[in-house]
């Protein structure tokens, strides 16, 4: 019993002074959430990319916290922060997620840190444009720095389309519906969208860019879901599941969608460029890859476009935080957007690298020259257009999500009255912050 | 211990209130501090707009209400459709989950080879953790790989889009939570069948009445109390349905099967609707407590009579 007493004591004792030996070394901590969107090991990436950084700057200890889907990711920090709690240091959500932090006051921008910056103009001006898009307020200052970005783009089964006589792929819809149409068989799907299931708008966007407008601009409080061009794309894109019948009416889901392609279940995919590395791996067929195909936007390559996504790092501060500890932040967000750990990053999972040097960089740029695949990706970007994203963005993107799914489900039949009507509740919110 | 007499009465007085202060402050901070909350803040619609976060929210009466049931307002046609679908999702569970837990009851209540297997075999859904179960069903229904449709296709049937058809996820939703409850329901049969003296059935038997007699005139008026908790609980669980949802298509294509508990979580995460999750939040109460209070109200009364 004594000897019990005495473990119990001891335990107690040692409960206390763990904690403390820990805060003794007096290192600044960082708190950083991760989401993961695709099958990569993020953990232990994230992890190996924390010991790396550690080792460099002593007295820094990142704490790497997987939060699960870039939705819970955002619920986690929500949830944390309306409760009084933490938060996280610094996290990788949506690009488009800005707004809806900005205006609740959790972030800062990182235009303070660049500005401070010995070559700060160099370092933003390295990262692509097309990826600085979404996170960069009308004022022009930078909030967020891309890091794991993706675009949709056009995979393709090489070998299908050979044995029925293309040598290349579909540039523009014309070419991209003769062609589903011939590889489209009982169990074979010509060309799969994913579009079904809960988030239509980003594939839906690629359409309504080709048809030749995107749904926004660079102005938080319009939204053009209602364009002769937005209306035409989601007529198009139902299209291909009823009157053209290359894929199922309402869409693909998403998680299927690389699935059915690997098996060979479908010809051609719109899928992220997050997948690349999973697919170009996964598959015993020839892989392409090629731009999105142009809609009858115009000749050649202008109609071509794509919307970004991915995700950015974000800053979280609410005024209380410590030059040092602010510091130790910055310092963790600019290794993580460095060339080094971009041309890592991006060879790993297939997300495009965000900056230029970074594809100079090994391992990227052998895996890159390796797989030609990785610089269409990369070269898509110039025609790529910013990802949806306004004030209240959960609101209104539900809204728009909504009546995708009511359109391409064929429940709303008249796709302009469905779109009008979301117009004009979209309207009514954005008012408010005019 | 005689200079202490007089204080007694004062100690005796304080003793109860000590007694149930812990509860009482558990009470106060997890029930009716959040409950008082979510009235006035439906009645409230949060500031919006740029750094919102420190500005105070405004009174708009029973604005908010009016916005939800407003076919025309963002989350009003949200609203009504969810609040529709919980209706027949409730009415669906009760009036199919519940004659099943009685009929799996009946036929589990005599005595028969393998018994115990066949107890477990039906209550063992109701083991499994919900998110778990649904993401079970969630691999049944896929469209491609499903066991659903494989079953289907070997039928000659194309097969169908469960998860996907806007027609149809409302009913796999239905037919996961009937499976997941059924056993569940059983169990609280089986305890009220085992309650009601054998002897009853043997004279009765003797009188000639016949099985279907019996069960009309003796079971079901003695498994009243039963049967009025197990309706009583199934639909209330029916309006706390979230986890299923999650793992089965995320409330349908459009909303097509989302519940009102569901639809409620996912709007929690953004500032301005805020008023409108806790208006929702009033209604769902609401509902609940006059459906429970008139069922007890009508068994009750029928018992006194």
């Amino acid at each position: 019993m004594s000897r019990l007493y005495k473990t119990l004591v001891l335990f107690a004792l040692l409960a206390l002074f763990v904690p403390s030996a820990v805060l003794a070394q007096d290192d600044t901590v960082i708190d950083f959430y991760f989401p993961s969107a695709t099958a990569n090991d993020a953990e232990g990436i994230f992890q190996r990319y924390a010991d790396t950084f550690q080792e460099r700057n002593p007295g820094i200890t990142v704490n790497p916290v997987f939060t699960g889907s870039y939705t819970d990711t955002r619920n986690t920090i929500l949830t944390e922060l309306q409760g009084g709690g933490a938060g996280p240091d610094v996290a990788v959500m949506l690009s488009i997620d800005l707004y809806s932090f900005a205006e609740e006051g959790y972030i800062i921008p990182a235009q303070g840190f660049i500005d401070a910056m010995a070559d700060g103009d160099a370092y933003i001006n390295d990262f692509f444009p097309a990826l600085m898009a979404n996170g960069v307020d009308e004022e022009g200052n930078v909030w967020s720095i891309p890091f794991q970005r993706s675009t949709p783009i056009l995979y393709y089964n090489a070998d299908l389309l050979a044995e029925a006589g293309y040598d290349s792929p579909p540039i523009n819809n014309a070419e991209l519906v003769e062609i589903a149409q011939a590889l489209t068989t009982n169990d074979r799907a010509g060309l799969l969208v994913p579009v079904a299931g809960g988030f239509p708008i980003w594939m839906y966007q690629s359409f309504a860019i080709a048809y030749g407008r995107n749904i926004v601009s660079d102005d938080p409080t319009e939204v053009y879901f209602n364009s002769p061009e937005a209306v035409a794309a989601v007529e198009f894109v139902r299209s291909l599941g009823t009157d053209l019948g290359v894929g199922p009416a309402g869409g693909a889901a998403w998680g299927d969608t690389p699935v059915a392609f690997l098996a060979g279940q479908a010809a051609m995919i719109y899928h992220t460029t997050g997948n690349l590395s999973r697919i170009l791996d996964g598959a015993d067929f020839e892989v392409g890859v090629w731009y999105l195909p142009s809609g009858p936007a115009g000749e050649d390559s202008t109609g071509y476009g794509s919307p970004t996504g991915g995700g950015n790092l974000y800053i979280f501060d609410d005024g209380s935080k410590s030059e040092a500890e602010l510091e130790a932040i910055w310092k963790w967000v600019l290794f993580l957007s460095s060339p080094e750990i971009q041309a890592d990053w991006g060879a790993t999972t297939g997300y495009i690298a965000s900056n230029a040097a970074a594809w100079e960089t090994e391992p990227l740029a052998s895996r890159a020259l390796a797989y030609p695949q990785y610089g269409v990706a990369r070269d898509q970007l110039q025609f790529a257009d910013k990802e949806f994203s306004s004030y209240a963005t959960i609101t209104i993107q539900g809204i728009i999500n909504k009546t995708l799914e009511s359109i391409l489900t064929g429940e709303s039949e008249d796709a302009q009255a469905a779109m009008d009507a979301a117009q004009g509740q979209i309207d009514g919110i954005l008012a408010e912050y005019k | 211990m005689r200079a202490s007499l007089p204080r007694k009465p004062l100690v005796s007085l304080l003793q109860p209130y000590l007694l149930i202060a812990p509860t009482l402050i558990l009470v106060l901070m997890f029930n009716v501090v959040p409950a008082v909350k979510t009235v006035t803040d439906s009645l409230h619609k949060p500031a919006r707009g740029l750094n919102a976060a420190g500005k105070p929210s405004e009174y708009v009466g029973l604005q908010n209400f009016d916005d939800l049931f407003d076919e025309e307002h963002y989350m009003g046609a949200r609203f009504l459709r969810t609040f529709r679908n919980t209706i027949v999702f409730a009415l669906a569970t009760v009036a199919i989950g519940v004659p099943l837990g009685l009929l799996l009851a009946l036929l589990l209540n005599h005595s028969q080879p393998l018994l115990g297997l066949w107890r477990f075999a039906v209550f063992y859904p109701s083991l499994l953790p919900l998110i778990g179960a649904a993401s079970i069903w969630s691999f049944i229904f896929s469209d491609s790989i499903g066991l659903a449709n494989a079953v289907l296709k070997s039928l000659g049937h194309p097969g169908l889009n469960w998860l996907g058809d806007r027609n149809l996820v409302l009913l796999s939703v239905i037919i996961v939570n009937i499976w997941k409850q059924a056993g569940y329901f059983m169990i609280f049969f089986l305890a009220g069948l085992q309650n009601i003296p054998r002897d009853i059935y043997e004279s009765a038997s003797l009188d000639g009445a016949s099985d279907l007699q019996q069960f009309a005139a003796l079971t079901l008026p003695l498994l009243r109390r039963t049967l009025l908790f197990v309706i009583v609980i199934s639909f209330i669980f029916a309006f706390q349905t979230v986890e299923q949802l999650q793992a089965l298509g995320e409330g349908g294509p459009n909303d097509s099967a989302n519940l009102l508990l569901y639809l409620i979580f996912q709007n929690i995460s953004e500032r301005r609707n805020w008023g409108y999750v806790n208006a929702m939040t009033i209604v769902l109460i609401g509902v609940v407590l006059t459906f429970t209070i008139s069922n007890f109200l009508f068994f009750e009364r029928d018992e006194n009579n």
